[in-house]
């Protein structure tokens, strides 16, 4: 994610299954110049394998699930939030490396540009979502994990403060609400209604909130130390191409095409569909997916139909 | 006699969950000195891959015989880890878990000092108890393979028709008189205003020529008894008690629309609620002009503080319907937070603008209020009040839990939550499970949810359901009761209170000695508890186990 | 009483592995803060803890225990939890008879959904405890030592045994000839045989490791020397107690085998 430097061999991340390290083919320099393969004599293991090849593998299966998820939209393109501009703009998913133990600062949250302690969070929601000139869409997980990157900011330091910058607050799933409430009544969490028109810098590094507060249409401007773009869900852009080896259809975005009232159905039998490819969905529901389009497969492969 | 106790602890960072929270080096060097340690090392992640190894070498390289993982909860992680340990050549029972996670870092987040001494504490008892530790050996279980669905909505239908086309027998339990629940009051369903009629009548069609499925209705459950693959489910049916076994139990049985009596002048006829407005939709009875509707009333307040998911889309839905049929109608919904989360749902709120449905926020402070034949609303966006005519108004009340629901859950012994619906084993990871093995959950007997998601959980839950019987075996925990024949002297006490007539007397050459049937027995120890003579030992939860603990947490203070 | 201000109760929990261990966790994963002084040991079930180790746990020094299991009704194995209730009011009455404030026992219910109620009653409890004040502000150590032990054996006799756990069968299904028993008869039954039970034990444990006479005994054990007397006759005739030796007209007793048992 660019928050830090890694070697060009690396483990994707600590919990990573499979538990094995992966050379990065593009900065790898035996495999870009020729030289180096240091890796393979001190490898105790013998693991290093520079003869590997991709292979193709020929499988005769009864059924087909397709569970390739997405990727976060890349907010570069959306200059007035002046990501990657901005010294001190990060997306919510590198907010979330940010604040991990694994994390570029072993968990601390302070900010990378100049190791500054965060005190003052704005959280910006539906970057790329419900937004007809990107992604119309809802993205649906964005309002929960905000409320809890900032529940996790107060837990790290007390006196952190977070705006949450919000059209609607999507709160319905169980227990959803009762977070929110905790997050606003116990962690301080402040909840601005409007959309954010854009940001900009101070001479400190500090991005400057310019936003329209709904209550009342007036242009207001907050300074943070941090701000988070909550960016929406996108297909991975190899979709299409997948999408074409299949040969089942996508729909008007770009996800997965699923069939009313048989969400696991893709436009070709045989082929089901579950998780974040066929639309945004969290956790919970991504296993009840899985599930489910396990158990439509099953039907196929040991079913017993009469 | 047994070996010496070598005892390896790990203790779980869990990136900064613990980390961030207790002195974790210093509970490992604390570990390090406690008697029958040989190693102690802490983990950024027990639970990874690179975790389990090293507790996997740990065990080679110390020959360990018992191993500790102070971290998150046994709840959810103690099957990783002595599924580790069984990899590792260890018995799975000789290892034991310290909650440091959800029962001290996070609930003392503030107070690192004592919550880490807290922490020692834990772990000195636990080492105690670790020593005390003996193998056990697993029970293995047959299966029956077949499955209780209750309730014969859209979920319930769904999982019965998957488990059938699996080839696993179901009983399909509902307690009205015919199929479909929720669903026979609905009207067209979102996104292609299918008839919820026409999907009952294809679902009973494919049930009632299914050879594996036997749909029971006007019937309710009223006992279950038996266990994990061999459940003894007795089925009330018109007066008559239907008995039968199956191996599994679904729940499906679903939830109710919340009537809002008292409320908004709700009178059901001017003044409906949407499922009532379905109903008039299905007759063609909605002659309004000009339609007010009022989002979360009986949600998000009070009362019920959350969100039912699934109105703000049925209220879309039913506007863009009455706008349709009539495109002169005026429509205004009064909303908070509009739900309408996705891909099909925001574009259906999209629609709806275009199709000229205004929406007007408002606040729970300044609540609308519906007087004769106006609708007065505070519009927070506009900042001013809106008085809006109107012939028929209709409130959006959340789903509530099934009136059944408590019973059942006593029934079943899984737990509900405060609003009444089913309690999953893990909100994240097993959604459908229950925490009890064998019985699952499906649709809104968890939580509202739309048709569509009904649909994917009653798949999910047949394929959660699926696994136990393909496996036909399962092993069920060896935590029962054991009789010491020497000092038992056949009293009868044991016998009198268990509730699984899971212990007996018999007559021995010995004289009468009480004796476990090990496959009825669940392990509650409530006959431990009681021995006259101290001579039922409770596997894995004995006496000199629990004095252990005490002992090693007081003895040096 | 102690200072409050220093005194950190030491609070032990048992916790049934379906409700309130679960419910636990809940407050852990919703972050409910509670005082740092809980210490669990799960069980499955709350119908696993014994009275006699709960009496273990304040032999050792435990300020105060709490037994939490799930809801009426809700007991993953039907029933357990009716019999520690019953169990447990009857442990309470015993501490209050031998002068142990009762409250330092608390037995409740808590669901796996509950907590953020698990973590209320646990901090209420914590500050109950620390108003009582340590265990040993009941009553001085030693005192206390002897009185929760004989308590303990009193609790593990096997009438005692019978007549705690069959409690529950009595009262709601009746005697063997499906009578119903009076609910009041049988705590004054229960109550008194367990008074008689402990004055024995009490005796007995004060004999544990001195010999003393009849008035001896009276004296430690504030029982008055004709139930001493009594109790000693009845325990020699079953080879509990024996005569170790005559002082000048009074015969000085001692235990015979057992004794203290830790």
């Amino acid at each position: 994610m660019e928050l830090r430097r890694r070697g060009a061999i690396y483990l994707y991340f600590l919990q990573a299954i499979p538990m094995v390290m992966t050379i990065d083919r593009a900065h790898c320099l035996y495999l870009t110049r020729g030289v180096c393969r240091i890796c393979e004599k001190v490898c105790t293991r013998e693991a290093i394998d520079f003869e590997q090849t991709d292979i193709e593998i020929d499988l005769n299966v009864g059924a087909i699930i397709v569970t390739v998820g997405f990727d976060p939209f890349d907010p570069t393109s959306l200059s007035e939030f002046g990501y990657k501009r901005l010294r001190n703009v990060m997306t919510a998913l590198e907010y979330e490396r940010l604040i991990c133990a694994t994390g570029p600062t072993g968990g601390q949250l302070i900010r990378l540009s100049d190791r500054k302690p965060v005190k003052k969070i704005a959280f910006i929601q539906c970057v790329g979502s419900r937004d007809v000139k990107n992604n119309p869409y809802c993205s649906t997980v964005c309002c929960m994990h905000a409320a809890k990157e900032a529940l996790l900011a107060r837990e790290h330091d007390p006196n952190v403060q977070s705006y949450v910058f919000s059209m609607d607050v999507r709160a319905h799933g169980k227990g959803f609400q009762q977070y929110i409430a905790r997050g606003e009544e116990e962690y301080g969490i402040r909840y601005v209604r409007g959309r954010v028109a854009k940001i900009s810098e101070n001479l400190e590094g500090n991005p400057i909130i310019g936003y329209e507060e709904t209550f009342g249409s007036i242009v207001e401007k907050m300074e943070v130390d941090l701000a988070v773009l909550a960016t929406s869900f996108v297909p991975r852009p190899d979709t299409k191409d997948l999408a074409a080896v299949l040969g089942v259809e996508l729909d008007q975005y770009g996800f997965f095409k699923t069939a009313h009232l048989a969400p696991f159905n893709s436009t070709r039998k045989g082929i089901f569909v579950c998780g974040c490819c066929r639309e945004p969905v969290d956790i919970p529901e991504s296993v009840a997916q899985a599930s489910g389009a396990a158990a439509k497969a099953a039907e196929i492969v040991t079913g017993d139909q009469p | 006699m047994m070996e010496e106790a070598k005892i390896g602890v790990f203790v779980c960072r869990c990136g900064t969950n613990i980390g961030g929270y207790l002195d974790v080096p210093a509970l490992v060097n604390y570990s390090k000195g406690l008697p029958n340690v040989v190693c102690a090392q802490e983990n950024l992640y027990t639970c990874s891959e690179a975790g389990l190894n090293e507790i996997k070498e740990a065990i080679i390289d110390h020959q360990l015989n018992r191993v500790i993982v102070a971290s998150c909860t046994p709840r959810t992680h103690e099957p990783l880890f002595r599924n580790t340990c069984k990899e590792a050549g260890l018995n799975p029972y000789l290892f034991e878990f310290v909650n440091i996670r959800d029962q001290c870092s996070w609930v003392h987040m503030h107070e690192t000092e004592k919550a880490t001494e807290k922490a020692k504490d834990l772990i000195r008892m636990g080492v105690a108890r670790a020593k005390l530790l003996e193998p056990q050996e697993e029970i293995e279980v047959d299966v029956v393979p077949s499955a209780l669905v209750i309730g014969g909505g859209i979920a319930g239908m769904t999982c019965a028709l998957s488990l059938a086309d699996r080839g696993f027998e179901v009983t399909l339990v509902e307690r009205e008189e015919k199929l479909g629940g929720m669903l026979r009051k609905l009207y067209k369903l979102y996104s292609a205003q299918t008839d919820a009629s026409q999907l009952i009548e294809a679902k009973i069609g494919e049930i009632e020529k299914h050879r594996n499925i036997e749909v029971l209705t006007s019937a309710t459950v009223t006992e279950v008894k038996g266990f994990y693959g061999n459940y003894d489910v007795t089925i009330r049916q018109e007066r008559k008690n239907v008995p039968f076994r199956v191996g599994v139990i679904v729940v499906a049985i679903g939830a109710e629309e919340f009537k809002p009596v008292g409320m908004y002048g709700y009178d059901g006829i001017q003044i409906v609620t949407q499922l009532e407005l379905e109903e008039m939709l299905k007759e063609d009875r909605v002659k309004a002009h000009s339609i007010v509707m009022i989002q979360c009333v009986g949600a998000r307040d009070e009362k019920r503080s959350y969100c039912a998911k699934v109105c703000c889309t049925t209220a879309l839905n039913n506007a863009m319907i009455i706008s349709e049929r009539n495109p002169k109608a005026q429509i205004f919904m009064l909303y908070r937070d509009l739900q309408t989360y996705g891909t099909i749902y925001e574009d259906l709120y999209k629609k709806a603008r275009e199709k000229g449905i205004i929406f007007v926020k408002y606040s729970p402070q300044n609540p609308p209020i519906v007087d004769k034949g106006m609708v007065k609303v505070f519009d927070e966006f506009l900042g001013e009040e809106l008085r809006l005519p109107y012939e028929l108004v209709v409130l959006s009340t959340p789903m509530v839990a099934h009136p059944d629901s408590g019973e059942l859950a006593k029934i079943l012994k899984v737990p509900i939550d405060e609003y009444g619906f089913f309690l999953e084993a893990h909100v994240k990871l097993r959604p459908l499970d229950f925490a009890t093995d064998g019985v699952y959950v499906c649709g809104s007997a968890h939580w509202p949810v739309t048709v569509d998601e009904s649909i994917v959980q009653g798949y999910g839950a047949a394929s959660r359901a699926s696994i136990p019987m393909s496996r036909r075996r399962v092993v069920s925990e060896p935590i029962v009761s054991f009789v010491d024949e020497e000092s038992c002297i056949g009293c009868g006490l044991c016998e009198m209170i268990c509730p699984f007539k899971a212990i007996q007397i018999e007559e021995t050459p010995k004289g009468k000695i009480a004796q476990t049937i090990v496959a009825s027995c669940k392990g509650c120890g409530t006959c431990g508890a009681a021995c006259p003579q101290k001579a039922i030992t409770m596997r894995h939860f004995k006496d000199e186990q629990m004095l252990a603990e005490i002992v090693a947490l007081m003895e040096r203070k | 009483m102690s200072d409050q201000e220093s005194f950190e109760p030491h609070i032990l929990g048992f916790l049934c592995n379906w409700c309130s261990y679960a419910g636990a966790d809940l407050a852990g994963v919703s972050r409910f803060q509670y005082p740092t002084n809980l210490r669990v040991i799960r069980v499955m079930c709350s119908g696993r803890v014994d009275p006699a180790l709960v009496l273990d746990a304040l032999i050792w020094g435990i300020d105060g225990i709490v037994i939490l299991g799930c809801h009426p009704g809700d007991c993953h194995y039907l029933t357990g939890n009716y019999y520690t209730e019953r169990r447990m009011r009857t442990l309470q009455t015993v501490l209050d008879m031998i002068g142990v404030k009762p409250e330092r026992l608390i037995v409740d219910w808590v669901s796996a959904s509950e907590g953020e109620r698990f973590a209320n009653l646990i901090g209420d409890f914590t500050e109950k405890i620390v108003e009582l004040g340590p265990l040993t502000d009941d009553l001085p150590p030693e005192e206390l030592r002897t009185r929760l032990l004989a308590a303990r054996d009193a609790l593990s006799q096997q009438r005692m045994r019978w007549l705690v756990n069959r409690e529950k069968e009595l009262l709601e299904k009746g005697d063997v000839f499906g009578e119903q028993v009076d609910e009041a008869e049988f705590h004054e039954v229960k109550f008194e045989a367990l008074a008689r039970e402990y004055e024995k034990n009490r005796i007995l444990h004060s004999i544990s490791d001195q010999v003393l006479s009849v008035q001896e005994i009276a004296k430690t054990t504030a029982i008055p020397p004709r139930e001493v007397l009594k109790n000693l006759i009845a325990m020699e005739q079953k080879g509990l107690v024996t005569v170790s030796r005559i002082d000048g007209v009074n015969p000085k007793y001692r235990r015979l085998g057992g004794g203290e048992s830790l």
